[in-house]
């Protein structure tokens, strides 16, 4: 069994809310709840990891990225652990884990042109020994992610589109050439009509240079497109995973379908059916309830064994898992 | 279907020290009573400007270079400041892009949709209280809403607090500007409905401006395709997606990633300059089907069937 | 083809945010107000050198005592026979002096707690904010007061003594910035461009407080000059440094204004308010330039 690239194991991460900076109060939130997954290392894969605001995997994105620390749980990247990483190995852990985030505005300083993103990052890596090398690099590097270098190089972020901002940060993995992109709704914030565009760069790094990709989404449209397994996020819980095919396919767990029936069709003649009942999609209270099935209150199928005890995560059919009561028999 | 909207021929422009950036730069479309009218096009291609002109909100160094909107038979270009005061809220209401992150932090939201009312239509505390709590039930929102804090609020409920600002007054005409960004997958379904939900059971008319043409497919009756600050199709939504003409919704509706399309296609290029649209036709540097003709005269829309116009020198004049 | 890839845009920040700041009056007017008074402070000892003929403006006796304004003395001799226009000028530059000193240290140790509390967060936070916050509640007056009457001061002591009630405000203000700016993307990219934390509060942070730094300045200067001030009034503060205020207390306590000697109390009243305009009229300037907006509702 060989190790994997990336593994969770039983990661929470609780977060203090209240006053006195958080630190003199007792109102808790568990964003993240006994998470567990891997990614393996032998071929370069895409894994989707797919849930709405609150799901709480921006949360796992900065820990895997070692920007927060689990309060309880492990996160191993290639057998270990990443704060050991960190520690000893900080250079060599973000020349092989990087990041693209959502919003292509304000991973920009917007005090500094665009070009310093790129120069700093060949300097920290030492990726050039020479400023000319330098330049070369990049001038490829945004050939080769289609963004022309004489229009670009030399602007301040706003004078670029939203688009190209996205795509420019593109041009900084393709400089570091990690194994794993951590990507939090890459494309989010940018045109649909653009969006394609910018995952099959994802899709290229993948089969071109065999990064791996953890793409984290709440939108199953783009999932589908560049994910080869797709993992369901609800309320800090893992509620369903497996291969992507199968996942959109035959939806198991109730909250996947809701998600998947949410998607807006680009066809008029296939409308959602039924009207969602607005008052029934939020609350006030932490949907989330402490005990329990974290989808119980928007649950259609729920039932009072959903609202006492939390349903494990089995493996219902082969290569597939699922944590709700309906296939535990 | 009455026509309740006439946008002809409206100009948008901006100065700047390089030129005009001309963003709108000659739209004519018309939009029936009680029906959702979707706008669409990239990010750049001018739509929010185009709301910006109809509702008059365009700002130095902005200016309506020409054109004519008419409402309800009037022209809301050349009224008046005090009547068009009166006519917004009550009769035309407008959802700009982002509004749910302009609400005021520090006041409760039941002041705050009061305050809009009141802003706009003079009567008593009370009644405008009534109306209030009525908008919201509308949208869905339990009555405790009033009390909360905007940051007490998730994303989709500060929403559809802004949507029940816009209609507390009933007005004939909602303008939605990107209504669903930022917004979770199933939240977005949410609003989508409550906007159609506004024409169904409100009789209201609704334009919505948005770069989602999937969002477009599934809420709109007729919607218009804009592109370097003109429109250059405009149908029933069933035509336009089942056929759409131009080459640009050809790639606009390939473009779009969805489960079980295999083949997605992004469209070649980049978008024009507002401070130099293309000569001719402006797609033209990007269209596969370009000719000489496209290059040096500009299309002009027509008819190719009942209720869908193009502007593309593909449907040429029948012999 | 070689482009020039530049690393750092401040040189055309600066050139146009130059270029946007002649359009705010304000910053204008009050920028070209404190050239003038600084000017005046910095050649005041040329300036009344040329005028006394090398004698000391303090000199008891210079000159005939209590004349009133003419062309020889612009704003008249005191009961001592002194120019007043000279002794006012030497209190300016001693109150710019004790300003400036006073505002930036306030400033750097503002600076430091602010930018350590809010980036380094946790209980590190906690304790500096509380701390701030503890001198913000504390009885200035009453404090500076007792430190002043028993300690026996020079120009670095009295800064110090005036920074240390002042620099609160700036740590606070700088705080709120940091922790808004502190969780914006491009940090965090920096961080994982393996960029350490000095690094990052230098090279990252430091750009986008800038106007912060100068308001923080401004309020600084402005608050240790109008604390002195009261000092002086009171009678307490060392006499060997002549700033404004003490000049105004001076006045005072031998009853200028009972016996007619105007121009000694108001010159100096004066000018302490011009002092307060001039770094007002910068600040809310700086406001209007980075927050265009402000200027419609302004109105200028």
């Amino acid at each position: 069994m060989s190790i994997p690239l990336l593994e969770l194991r039983n990661i929470t991460k609780v977060f203090r809310i209240g006053g006195g900076l958080g630190l003199f109060s007792t109102r808790t939130i568990k964003a993240v709840d006994s998470v567990s997954f891997t990614m393996p290392a032998d071929k370069p894969v895409i894994v989707a990891l797919v849930g709405e605001s609150g799901s709480g995997k921006t949360t796992i994105a900065r820990m895997i990225l070692g920007l927060l620390k689990p309060t309880s749980g492990d996160i191993l990247y290639r057998g270990r652990s990443v704060s050991q990483w960190l520690k000893e190995n900080r250079l060599e852990y973000y020349k092989e884990v990087q990041p693209i985030f959502q919003d292509p505005y304000s991973i920009y300083n917007p005090f500094y042109r665009i070009d310093r993103v790129l120069k700093m990052t060949i300097r920290k890596f030492k990726l050039a020994s020479s400023e000319q090398e330098a330049e070369k690099m990049i001038v490829e590097a945004m050939r080769e992610v289609g963004l022309r270098p004489e229009d670009l190089l030399g602007r301040y972020p706003h004078q670029l589109s939203g688009g190209e901002r996205q795509r420019f940060m593109l041009v900084r993995i393709l400089l570091i050439k990690p194994r794993l992109i951590v990507a939090d709704e890459p494309v989010s914030m940018i045109d649909v009509s653009l969006r394609a565009i910018f995952l099959d760069h994802l899709l290229s790094l993948r089969d071109k240079l065999g990064t791996s990709c953890l793409y984290i989404t709440h939108d199953l449209n783009t999932a589908s497109y560049v994910a080869d397994s797709i993992i369901v996020l609800c309320h800090g819980r893992v509620v369903e995973d497996g291969s992507a095919n199968e996942v959109i396919s035959d939806p198991l767990h109730p909250y996947t379908k809701l998600l998947l029936t949410s998607l807006p069709v680009p066809d008029p003649r296939q409308r959602w059916g039924e009207e969602i009942d607005l008052s029934t999609l939020e609350t006030f209270e932490k949907i989330k309830a402490e005990k329990g099935c974290v989808f119980h209150a928007r649950c259609p199928y729920a039932t009072d064994e959903c609202r006492e005890r939390a349903p494990p995560l089995i493996e219902a059919k082969p290569g597939r898992r699922v944590a709700c009561f309906l296939y535990t028999s | 279907m009455k026509s309740l909207l006439q946008v002809k021929d409206l100009k948008v422009y901006y100065k700047s020290i390089w030129g005009d950036f001309k963003s709108v730069d000659g739209v004519t479309f018309e939009v029936y009573e009680n029906e959702v009218f979707g706008i669409a096009g990239e990010s750049g291609c001018g739509k929010s400007s185009l709301v910006d002109g109809i509702l008059r909100l365009v700002a130095p160094p902005g200016y309506i270079a020409g054109g004519e909107v008419i409402f309800e038979g009037v022209d809301l270009l050349k009224i008046p400041e005090k009547e068009l005061r009166r006519i917004r809220w009550t009769k035309l209401a407008y959802i700009p892009q982002g509004a749910m992150n302009s609400l005021n932090p520090v006041i409760r939201i039941e002041e705050q949709i009061i305050d809009a009312i009141l802003d706009h239509k003079q009567m008593s505390k009370r009644k405008s209280r009534q109306l209030a709590l009525s908008a919201l039930k509308s949208v869905g929102l339990p009555v405790e809403v009033m009390q909360m804090y905007p940051h007490e609020l998730s994303g989709g409920m500060k929403q559809r607090v802004i949507i029940a600002m816009a209609i507390a007054l009933k007005p004939r005409l909602v303008v939605a500007d990107e209504p669903t960004t930022a917004l979770d997958v199933v939240i977005q379904r949410g609003i989508l409905q409550l906007l159609r939900r506004l024409k169904e059971d409100y009789g209201m008319t609704v334009i919505m401006v948005s770069h989602d043409m999937a969002a477009h497919a599934q809420v709109a009756d007729r919607i218009a395709i804009m592109y370097a600050g003109k429109i250059v199709e405009i149908g029933f939504v069933y035509d336009v997606f089942e056929d759409p003409l131009h080459p640009y919704t050809k790639g606009l509706i390939s473009a779009i990633p969805s489960i079980g399309r295999k083949y997605v296609k992004g469209i070649p290029g980049l978008p024009p300059s507002p401070l130099n649209w293309p000569a001719g036709c402006r797609f033209h540097p990007r269209c596969t089907y370009a000719t000489d003709v496209c290059r040096s005269v500009e299309p002009p829309m027509r008819e190719v069937s009942p209720g869908h116009f193009v502007s593309c020198h593909l449907y040429g004049e029948k012999a | 083809m070689k482009f020039k890839v530049e690393a750092s845009g401040l040189r055309d920040k600066l050139s146009s945010f130059l270029a946007t700041a002649k359009g705010s009056k304000r910053f204008v007017t009050g920028l070209m107000l404190l050239f003038v008074i600084a000017g005046l402070a910095v050649f005041e000892p040329v300036i009344n050198a040329v005028r006394l003929g090398g004698r000391k403006p303090v000199e008891i006796g210079l000159f005939e005592r209590g004349l009133p304004p003419s062309l020889e003395h612009p704003l008249g001799t005191d009961m001592l026979g002194r120019d007043v226009l000279a002794l006012v000028l030497v209190g300016l530059r001693y109150s710019l002096m004790v300003g400036m000193m006073a505002g930036g240290i306030a400033t750097i140790i503002g600076m430091v707690i602010g930018i350590s509390s809010s980036y380094l967060g946790g209980r590190i936070d906690v304790v500096l904010n509380s701390i701030t916050n503890g001198i913000l509640i504390l009885p200035t007056l009453p404090l500076l007061m007792a430190i002043v009457a028993y300690v026996r001061m020079d120009m670095l002591l009295v800064s110090l003594t005036l920074a240390v009630f002042t620099w609160p405000w700036s740590a606070r203000t700088i705080r709120a910035q940091v922790l808004s700016l502190k969780e914006r993307p491009y940090i965090m990219l920096a961080k994982v461009t393996n960029l350490s934390d000095l690094e990052i509060v230098f090279k990252e942070l430091l750009v986008g407080l800038i106007p912060y730094i100068v308001a923080s300045f401004s309020f600084s200067v402005i608050g240790t000059i109008m604390a002195e001030t009261a000092l002086r009034m009171i009678g307490l503060g060392p006499a060997e440094i002549p700033t404004l205020g003490f000049l105004l207390g001076w006045a005072m306590t031998y009853g200028a204004l009972a016996q007619g000697f105007y121009t000694l109390v108001l010159a100096p009243a004066v000018l302490l308010v011009l002092i307060f305009v001039a770094l007002n009229l910068v600040n809310t300037g700086l406001d209007e330039v980075f927050n265009p907006r402000l200027k419609k509702i302004t109105g200028l």
